[in-house]
């Protein structure tokens, strides 16, 4: 409390609440000429001078927003860019009915009195405080002989009182910032069906590249696994063939018989290999349904699983399909990284929604970003509009949750 | 004959390693990647390098490139592209530049060991290989049927094994034709794709180049 007065978000907020005046200004002429374009809005003139002031906002906001940021240290993304077909009268429409500009204007106009409070209260708090602050330094000139204190005492009383003030002038202006930061928030940033559309956005082009990678991590199995173990197989069985045709010799009918053991073997390594890669396209016992799958998997854990479901109904195929390649992927993930001696699988459907928890007593610590194949994770169950929780804080223990939607 | 083999699958390297060496064909490298690849042709300049298409660390056509290099930077050494699957476009890329001591084989091909050994030493004694399914891809394409046209199914089918890199006298077994039959169809393709007379074999391989050119 003591130190606000010279800690740097106060200076911060000092600074956003002068540049107010300006700001404000700047929005009003704009609202006085987005109200001359709506009044002459009736004949055609007023139109393109509209389409520009709803432009003009958009960067009046764009301006704004970047204040707020650096100064008012307001979380806010950035809205869509403009967009609009081509030629002139498409950019017309596109320019009049742009949702991100009419709310700039809005703003503009809310914004006037919380910005008049704002700068009243800093402007009154630190200017009030300094001049008091200084009062034994000017109580005995004649400028202000009303306000002057009469003696030394009262003079002292006076900056102690200014002092105060300074104190709080810092937590003043920060409450007094506090509308015009939930405008800037509200009304600068993109509106909710545009955070929606582009976090579904994300959730697709996440789960197409997943797809992708998917699909190529199949093809490279199969590339450089299965096929190259087949054409070893029938090299090794080309060269018992050879062998074969002097089967009369002790010692080529003994070569080929090695030859033949090893492609027996081979053969064995290329079927267990493929019967793999098929369960990790799709596992057979999911045909059953979760629960039949998720004790499949549970049991071939290399980690104690203890599994719990209650699922009165079944998802649709979909679901069920993510919910399994999710308890997978988060198995492997515990199994590979967290070092942890038990785990827990818990599944329960409720009022439509399927909700799966895996929990583990290892060391924490996971995070989307640190290649553990939680983004992946994220981009399916987000792509069905699920979400998922990760609760791993080091030292552990982990509890993630994935919740998915019962059908789509 | 001296062999380097560059091919990223142990198994498969160690198979064709042994399968050389019993056959007593000396492998001088067995390398697992394009630039040791370059590296051990530089070094041993063998007679032939058998070369897989995809290898680390693109996995992508890895070998394809080093094979191309090497017979830019080592004219002598045959170049035997040794893969998975066939793309038109590489043979293409391959034969650029001549075709003399090249080969494109499918990697199954190895298990016909007579066939592949036999190739081995047409592509290092400087012929031309092609797997069949380069020829099969070829004459499917459509865009080509119409140069193709002119030629009659027989001569299509004696076009395929010159492509392969056969000879005439193979071809003329394989198809239970005459020889002298063979050499009729031989000489009209060569009319007909609009070949000059040369001396040697080349006329049959610039055959086989104008229709993967086309």
């Amino acid at each position: 409390m003591i130190t606000a007065p010279v800690r740097a978000w106060a200076w911060r907020d000092l600074a956003y609440a002068l540049t107010m005046p300006v700001m404000a200004g700047i929005g009003l002429a704009h609202l006085v000429l987005v109200s001359l374009s709506l009044v002459m809005a009736a004949n055609l003139v007023g139109l393109p001078l509209l389409a520009l002031s709803v432009l003009a906002a958009r960067g009046l906001g764009t301006a704004n927003r970047g204040l707020a940021r650096v100064l008012a240290g307001v979380r806010i993304s950035d809205p869509a860019p403009f967009r609009s077909g081509p030629g002139l009268v498409n950019r017309l429409g596109s320019a009049l009915g742009d949702v991100t500009g009419w709310r700039a204007v809005v703003h503009g106009l809310i914004r006037l009195p919380t910005a008049v409070v704002a700068f009243t209260v800093a402007a009154a708090l630190w200017g009030c405080g300094l001049v008091l602050l200084g009062c034994p330094l000017w109580w005995r000139s004649s400028a202000l002989p009303y306000l002057s204190p009469g003696d030394w005492l009262g003079a002292v009383l006076m900056s102690a009182t200014g002092m105060a003030l300074l104190l709080l002038a810092p937590w003043g202006v920060h409450l007094a910032l506090a509308p015009e930061r939930m405008l800037a928030r509200t009304l600068l940033g993109p509106g909710p069906g545009e955070t929606r559309l582009r976090r579904l956005e994300q959730a697709r082009a996440m789960a197409v590249d997943d797809a992708v990678a998917r699909l190529r991590r199949v093809e490279r199995d199969l590339h450089d696994g299965t096929a190259a173990r087949l054409v070893t197989l029938a090299l090794s069985l080309g060269m018992a063939q050879e062998e074969l045709e002097h089967a009369h010799h002790a010692d080529r009918l003994e070569r080929a018989r090695a030859l033949v053991d090893s492609a027996h073997s081979s053969a064995k390594e290329t079927v267990a290999e493929l019967r793999d890669l098929i369960r990790g396209l799709h596992p057979a016992a999911l045909d059953k349904g979760l629960e039949v799958a998720l004790a499949t998997l549970t049991a071939r854990s290399p980690i104690p699983v203890r599994l719990d479901t209650d699922l009165p109904e079944r998802p649709t195929p979909a679901i069920e399909t993510i919910a399994y390649f999710c308890t997978t992927e988060l198995l492997a993930n515990v199994a590979k990284h967290s070092g942890a001696r038990h785990a827990s699988v818990d599944v329960r459907a409720r009022d439509g929604l399927l909700t799966l928890l895996v929990r583990d007593d290892g060391v924490g610590g996971a995070a989307p970003n640190t290649g553990s194949g939680l983004r992946g994770l994220a981009a399916r169950v987000g792509m069905v509009d699920g979400m998922i929780d990760i609760r791993s804080p080091m030292g552990g223990p982990t509890m993630i949750t994935v919740e998915l939607p019962m059908r789509i | 004959m001296r062999i380097v083999i560059a091919e990223d699958a142990v198994l498969l390297r160690d198979g064709l390693c042994m399968l050389l060496t019993s056959r007593g064909r000396e492998v001088v490298a067995a390398v697992g990647d394009g630039d040791a690849l370059r590296a051990a042709v530089a070094e041993h300049g063998p007679d032939i390098a058998i070369v897989d298409v995809r290898m680390p660390p693109s996995h992508t056509d890895e070998g394809l490139r080093a094979a191309i290099q090497i017979r830019r930077d080592h004219p002598r050494v045959g170049v035997l592209v040794f893969s998975q699957y066939i793309e038109t476009r590489y043979a293409a890329q391959l034969l650029a530049n001549g075709a003399n001591g090249v080969g494109y084989l499918l990697k199954e091909r190895v298990a016909d060991i007579k066939d592949f050994l036999a190739a081995l030493d047409r592509v290092a004694a400087g012929e031309t290989v092609l797997d069949p399914e380069v020829v099969t891809q070829i004459m499917g394409a459509s865009r080509r049927a119409e140069s193709l046209g002119t030629l009659t199914p027989r001569e299509r089918d004696v076009l395929a094994m010159m492509a392969e890199g056969r000879s005439n006298n193979a071809i003329a077994k394989a198809l239970f034709l005459s020889s002298g039959s063979v050499e009729k169809h031989v000489t009209q393709i060569f009319t007909k794709l609009d070949l000059p007379p040369s001396e040697g074999d080349h006329r049959r391989v610039l055959a086989v180049l104008r229709y993967l050119q086309a």
